[in-house]
């Protein structure tokens, strides 16, 4: 039994020893395989650039076989890249000969064509540096023919990226027990070639980056025009050097990362600074700020120093509903274009200060003559026995005709060269007021029979809806708002028509509408028929007289009185010019005069 | 190949076409742990590529990976084509698949694949 025992205990012993031996050379092995994978990966991963890959990748595939040359034939846009890595000299026909097998196998896995001659045209021959050193090794000369071959495709997240060949001048070679293990490097060397690619891409693009930044950053500091970008706090982080200069002639001391509001409380030197962090804050709330004036210099100068602002917001790219991060700001210094605006005013109020005294004149004696031949036609009327019928015209009547022409027309050259002068104390805030008490009825009466005389096409009608219409204003300058929108209504109707002219009162105020069957205003005119010298040119293939200062001034003397000046087009047809006016003056507006 | 075209009259096109996609299935199965799980589909569309011009019909094969044909994708394709111009055009397209194979690899895998396809086919007959 004992010995039963004893035996079965050997037995058991025996086995267990041969298993242990054989399951321990087995773990050498994958430890030994596991070593070497390891070995390769870290020089796959290490490889920094294309080359370092073809050292790691030829240093890993000579552990296996002995293989005359490893070729790398790479994608590329739009052509392939060819490296030719190999163990030693090789003759010129054994490279041709790869060549043309590379060329062959590449149409076989779905390449585009390759011409093998302008593939060995660009192929890189990446030899080791001890290339010579295995030549002077070699025994036998150097074969022309490829004993045997191996081509992998090298593939990247199932993408094939080129393919790894490995050739020989002898056979037999290359190994089925060892293709998987050939195929893992090839994977390695792909992965490390792709990354050694998007490297290169990053770097290019950082490049292109950084010299796209050091030609925005020459523009930018070579610009005329001030630039600077604020945070979304509202503070300078970037200034060029323009902007400097204009804020220093400003007498401001910007400091970078200082919101703007803060420095426009810290400091007396510069008045205009709340004014600008007002325009950034702004655009900070999203809204693009454009042509805004800020005078920056100390006062008592003729023109002062004028910048022209623009600000936009920056967005942020990520957020959604996209905030602004920072606001970036043109600052264009317009005190030249001032300095000129002034001169010209000058000189248009001097031209028409020569302008009226002549112009006096006639309006003078066109009037005494209209009074002569009023009262010789009223003779003449008288002479007559009573119930005789008129046989014909005196021809003083065509005179009398005539000559209100001549009177209407002279006013309306009255108006124009009133504007003319007005323009300048509009665009400065120098209009002056006489205000006086008068009826606004009248005044509307005057100005219609002043401009029927010379509207025979028109009917202008009068509609007074309001029993009381006295008022304190300046009773010229009403006259002149008038002159104008009714010029334009007649001007604007070239088929003639009624123009009618209401007044109401409406909130306490008057409200004076003129209606007219004109050719109305076009959309695209709406925000600029206030400006000055703005016309509504070539309407319907037709110039209309006109200097486009009518509108400017009317909107500056209606301003001027606390009143509202606007427009709508009419339904059917023409447009209504309307313009409200207190009765009588606020006290700051009297204080102005 | 041997899917045998005397015999094919009396196999429908997609038996056919079954067997042969089945047939590149199993060459994808072998080479894929040598080759990677590209390398199959490639090698179909550039022997696709090549031969398109004698078999039209093939044209499906070009333009996608063969693991995106299904039946309904070729069946538009094989309108007015006979069991055996099929037969014919898919061996032609194996043929090219194992040249490519060749090319790449020589006999290194090529001659035992070989004949488990032909004894792949035989059995699908």
């Amino acid at each position: 039994m004992e010995s039963s025992v004893q035996s079965e205990s050997e037995v058991t012993d025996s086995a267990y020893r041969s298993s242990h031996i054989h399951s321990a050379d087995r773990l050498a092995t994958i430890r030994q395989e596991l070593q070497y994978i390891n070995d390769i990966g870290k020089r796959f991963v290490a490889a920094f650039d294309r080359f370092q890959v073809h050292r790691a990748l030829l240093a890993a595939l000579q552990e296996l076989y002995s293989f005359s040359a490893c070729c790398i034939l790479l994608k590329g846009d739009p052509s392939y890249e060819l490296f030719i890595i190999p163990s030693y000299p090789l003759s010129s026909e054994f490279l041709e000969a790869m060549i043309q097998r590379i060329a062959s196998v590449a149409t076989f896995i779905d390449f585009a064509p390759l011409d093998p001659e302008q593939l060995a045209k660009t192929a890189y021959l990446d030899a080791p540096d001890d290339l010579p050193r295995s030549y002077a090794k070699r025994e036998t000369p150097a074969k022309e023919e490829i004993g045997s071959f191996l081509n992998i495709p090298l593939t990247v997240e199932n993408r094939i990226i080129g393919m790894l060949s490995l050739f020989d001048e002898q056979t037999d070679t290359f190994d089925t027990d060892l293709l998987q293990l050939t195929t893992m490097i090839a994977d390695y060397a792909a992965v490390a070639l792709e990354n050694v690619r998007l490297r290169e891409r990053e770097n290019a693009l950082w490049r292109q980056a950084e010299f796209e930044r050091q030609r925005l950053e020459l523009i930018i500091r070579s610009m005329a025009e001030g630039l600077l970008i604020t945070d979304r706090e509202g503070a300078i982080i970037s200034l060029n050097h323009s902007a400097q200069q204009m804020l220093i002639q400003g007498q401001a001391s910007v400091k970078l990362q200082v919101p703007l509001r803060r420095l426009a409380t810290e400091t007396d030197a510069a008045p205009w600074l709340p004014r600008l962090a007002e325009i950034i804050e702004q655009a900070l709330r999203g809204k693009t700020v454009t042509n805004q004036e800020l005078i920056i210099s100390l006062s008592g100068e003729t023109v002062p120093l004028t910048l022209n602002i623009s600000a936009a917001p920056l967005p942020d790219a990520n957020s959604v509903p996209k905030r602004p991060i920072g606001v970036v700001a043109v600052l264009n210094d317009v005190t030249s274009i001032k300095q000129i605006e002034r001169l010209k005013d000058e000189f248009v109020s001097i031209v028409s200060h020569e302008l009226r005294t002549p112009l006096t004149a006639i309006k003078g004696y066109a009037q005494h003559l209209v009074r002569r031949i009023e009262r010789r036609l009223r003779k003449i009327r008288d002479a007559l026995p009573k119930g005789t019928p008129p046989v014909a015209e005196p021809p003083e009547s065509y005179d009398l005709r005539s000559l209100n022409i001549i009177q209407s027309q002279s006013e309306h050259l009255e108006r124009l060269v009133n504007d003319l002068l007005d323009l300048s104390k509009v665009q400065w805030g120098n209009l002056d007021l006489n205000i006086e008490p008068f009826h606004l009825a009248d005044l509307l009466a005057e100005s219609v029979r002043s401009t029927q005389a010379s509207a025979e096409q028109h009917t202008i009608r009068l509609d007074i809806q309001t029993q009381d219409t006295s008022i304190l204003a300046d009773r010229i300058r009403i006259s002149q708002v008038v002159g104008n929108i009714l010029d334009n209504a007649i001007k604007y109707s070239p088929h003639g028509g009624e123009v009618t002219i209401r007044l109401q009162v409406q909130d306490g105020d008057y409200l004076v509408s003129i209606i007219d069957q004109g050719i109305g205003v076009s959309p695209q005119h709406y925000d600029h028929i206030f400006e000055r010298f703005y016309r509504v040119h070539n309407t319907a293939s037709r110039q209309y007289s006109g200097i486009g200062l009518g509108l400017y001034v009317a909107k500056g003397i209606v301003d001027k009185h606390g009143g509202r000046i606007w427009f709508t087009n009419n339904q059917s047809i023409g447009t209504t010019f309307y313009f409200s006016l207190p009765r009588r003056p606020s006290t700051q507006q009297r204080a102005g005069d | 190949m041997s899917f045998n075209a005397d015999h094919s009259s009396s196999v429908s096109r997609e038996q056919v076409t079954e067997a042969y996609l089945k047939a590149i299935r199993l060459i994808d199965e072998r080479v894929a742990p040598f080759l990677g799980r590209a390398t199959t589909r490639v090698l179909v569309q550039g022997a696709a590529k090549r031969i398109v011009d004698t078999y039209p019909f093939l044209a499906c094969l070009v333009k996608r990976p063969y693991t995106e044909v299904v039946p309904s994708v070729i069946q538009e394709h094989l309108a007015g084509v006979s069991s055996t111009e099929l037969t014919a055009g898919l061996n032609a397209l194996l043929d090219e698949c194992f040249a490519g194979l060749r090319e790449l690899t020589g006999d290194l895998i090529v001659p035992p694949l070989h004949d488990e396809i032909i004894h792949h086919l035989r059995e699908l007959q």
